[in-house]
């Protein structure tokens, strides 16, 4: 593109066809052959703006030439003007335009941060109401669970007593029985009723054990009382745990322990046997014909790592990923909470430990979870 | 600057300044005065009211004898804050900025506004005002409502442009001067960069006297 201070050649200045009617009209004045040769060289040079651009040629006098080559420069000077101010005009036009359209980008940018700072604001509002309506529901579960582990706590309480002296007051009768029989010089395995009668009592006996036996798990389970962080022993509460789910489930739930030794664990022990219920809970729920499950604790790297592994039916990886949602379950209604693995979560994060769902559908799953050790426990 | 094979070097330097402020005049004085081996027709492209509308152009120039060619091509842009596009590109590739400030007492803020202007268009079109060889010339002294040089002295004795050029360009006091001026400021970094005392052997003083010779009075 010319620009406005670029010297200007004579065809920049006049068309042809004008150099044409000049060149004749100044030959008809000047009754002479006159002609104008672009370029710059010889004598009776035509300058514009100091420039030579023409040579005119002609066998005119000196004087009556250097007129000629006036008139002609100025003839340029007037016609160079308007190409000057019309090259300068349109510089001045592409440079604004240039400029506007650099404008428009940067706003055009501008326009899309703010729309994608708008996006991300909405997502991050998002986000924090999906934690505080978590956290409400987080709070209302844990309240239900509170209440829960109260009135089974008062229950316990109450059972307690009596189920005490019945055990005992069977163990008794059970001696009472011997010493009948003594004296009519009988033996328990002669008399038919007598027998019948001791191994009533002994069943009853047993029942009783195992009626205190839960109520003991209740109350560990419960923890009312002991809100603070107190030395928990992880194998204890996984034993408990692993008797309540044999409640739920059935007694014959195969169960594999592998607990080694362990130091212990600075914690709320009624949230970690919640937690470890929850975990063998779901493992037992998902257990076909042939399931089995295996708990192990081991110590590793400072830290009491726990799994739960099952070889059960396993998650799709949609259900994986709402697994820790709260409410989110795949059991009919009435049959979970949704809350089991959330609360898993949270009691692990309340201990500031860790975990992994590992889990492939139809081969099973692996919970593993991590407590840190501190260091003065 | 532009130069090329056949040793010809233009240098451009443009008028700049807050409207009516004496720009044309300028112009039109250096072309009444001054007697440079070769001056070109004044090229003058305002409106009826004579305002710029696009430029002012008047070109001079000297031949070395070991033929060097060179111009200085001496531009007013138009003062009215309209044109401020046209402003803009005419600084484009300047070698050089006269600027023509109004003395009188109520324009003092146009000509702050007008010097704000210049710099951030200079810095638009890639030049650095600090760089800038800068004259400015305080015009119209001849009148009687104007800032005194007090005052001049303490606003600018501290700016790099100081000392300035007090000029009546309509009585055609002050104006060779200060392209005279200018010239002292541009010389060194023509010379730097063309060789003008090596190659061409023209000093300083012959670059100056040359150019801004001064028809008999």
């Amino acid at each position: 593109m010319a620009r406005h201070d670029d010297e200007l050649d004579l065809d920049a200045l006049l068309s042809p066809s004008q150099q044409h009617r000049l060149v004749e009209l100044l030959g008809r004045l000047a009754e002479e052959e006159i002609r104008l040769i672009p370029g710059h060289a010889g004598d009776a040079s035509v300058e514009f703006n100091l420039e030579p651009v023409a040579q005119l040629v002609s066998s005119l006098p000196d004087k009556r030439r250097d007129a000629a080559v006036e008139l002609v420069e100025m003839i340029l000077h007037h016609a160079g003007k308007y190409r000057l101010a019309a090259t300068l005009h349109e510089d001045a036009v592409s440079a604004s335009y240039a400029e506007l359209e650099q404008r428009h980008e940067a706003l055009q940018a501008s326009e899309a941060r703010y729309r994608k700072l708008a996006e991300s604001l909405q997502q991050q509002v998002e986000a924090q109401v999906r934690v505080i309506e978590s956290t409400q529901q987080e709070l209302y579960e844990s309240a239900r669970l509170k209440a829960v582990g109260q009135l089974a706590a008062g229950l316990a309480h109450e059972i307690n007593t009596p189920i005490g002296f019945i055990a005992s007051n069977l163990r008794v009768a059970e001696e009472y029985l011997e010493e009948i029989a003594e004296r009519q010089g009988a033996s328990l395995s002669q008399d038919e009723t007598l027998a019948d009668f001791c191994d009533l009592l002994n069943e009853s006996r047993q029942g009783a054990e195992r009626i205190a036996g839960i109520v003991h798990d209740i109350r560990t389970f419960a923890n009312i009382d002991r809100a603070e962080f107190i030395a928990v022993d992880v194998n204890e509460l996984v034993q408990t745990a692993v008797n309540l789910v044999r409640t739920e489930h059935g007694q014959e739930l195969p169960i594999t322990l592998s607990l080694q030794h362990l130091p212990n664990l600075s914690g709320y022990p009624a949230k970690l046997a919640q937690a470890l219920f929850n975990a063998l809970d779901n493992a037992a729920a998902a257990l076909g014909e042939q399931g089995a499950i295996t708990v192990s604790t081991a110590v590793r790297d400072g830290e009491i790592e726990v799994a739960i592994v099952d070889n059960g039916h396993g998650m799709s990886a949609e259900v994986k990923a709402h697994a820790f949602d709260p409410f989110y379950t795949t059991r009919d209604v009435g049959q979970g909470t949704g809350l089991g693995l959330c609360v898993v979560r949270d009691v692990v994060r309340a201990h500031r430990g860790r975990l992994q769902l590992e889990s492939a559908e139809g081969r099973g799953t692996t919970l593993t979870l991590w407590f840190p050790l501190l260091e003065n426990p | 600057m532009e130069a090329n094979d056949n040793h010809k070097l233009a240098l451009k330097i443009v008028y700049y300044g807050p409207a009516l402020s004496g720009k044309t005049t300028n112009l039109l004085q250096l072309h009444a005065q001054l007697a440079t081996e070769r001056k070109g027709e004044l090229m003058v492209m305002n409106t009826r009211d004579d305002r710029t509308l696009f430029f002012d152009m008047l070109p001079v120039g000297i031949r070395t004898s070991n033929g060097l060619d060179l111009r200085l091509k001496l531009y007013t842009v138009p003062g009215q804050v309209q044109h401020d596009s046209t402003r803009k590109t005419l600084l484009s590739r300047a070698d050089g900025i006269v600027f023509v400030a109004d003395s009188q007492l109520g324009q003092q803020e146009n000509n702050a506004i007008s010097f704000d202007n210049l710099a951030s268009n200079l810095s638009k079109v890639g030049l650095d005002i600090d760089r800038m060889p800068l004259i400015v010339q305080f015009n119209k002294r001849d009148l009687s409502d104007i800032v005194c040089e007090q005052t001049l002295k303490a606003r600018w004795s501290a700016t790099p442009w100081w000392p300035l050029m007090l000029s009546s360009a309509l009585k055609g006091h002050g104006v060779t001067e200060t392209l005279e001026e200018l010239l002292k400021r541009l010389y060194p970094a023509v010379d730097r960069e063309h060789g003008l005392d090596a190659r061409y052997g023209l000093s300083q003083a012959a670059f100056l006297q040359r150019l801004t010779a001064r028809k008999e009075r």
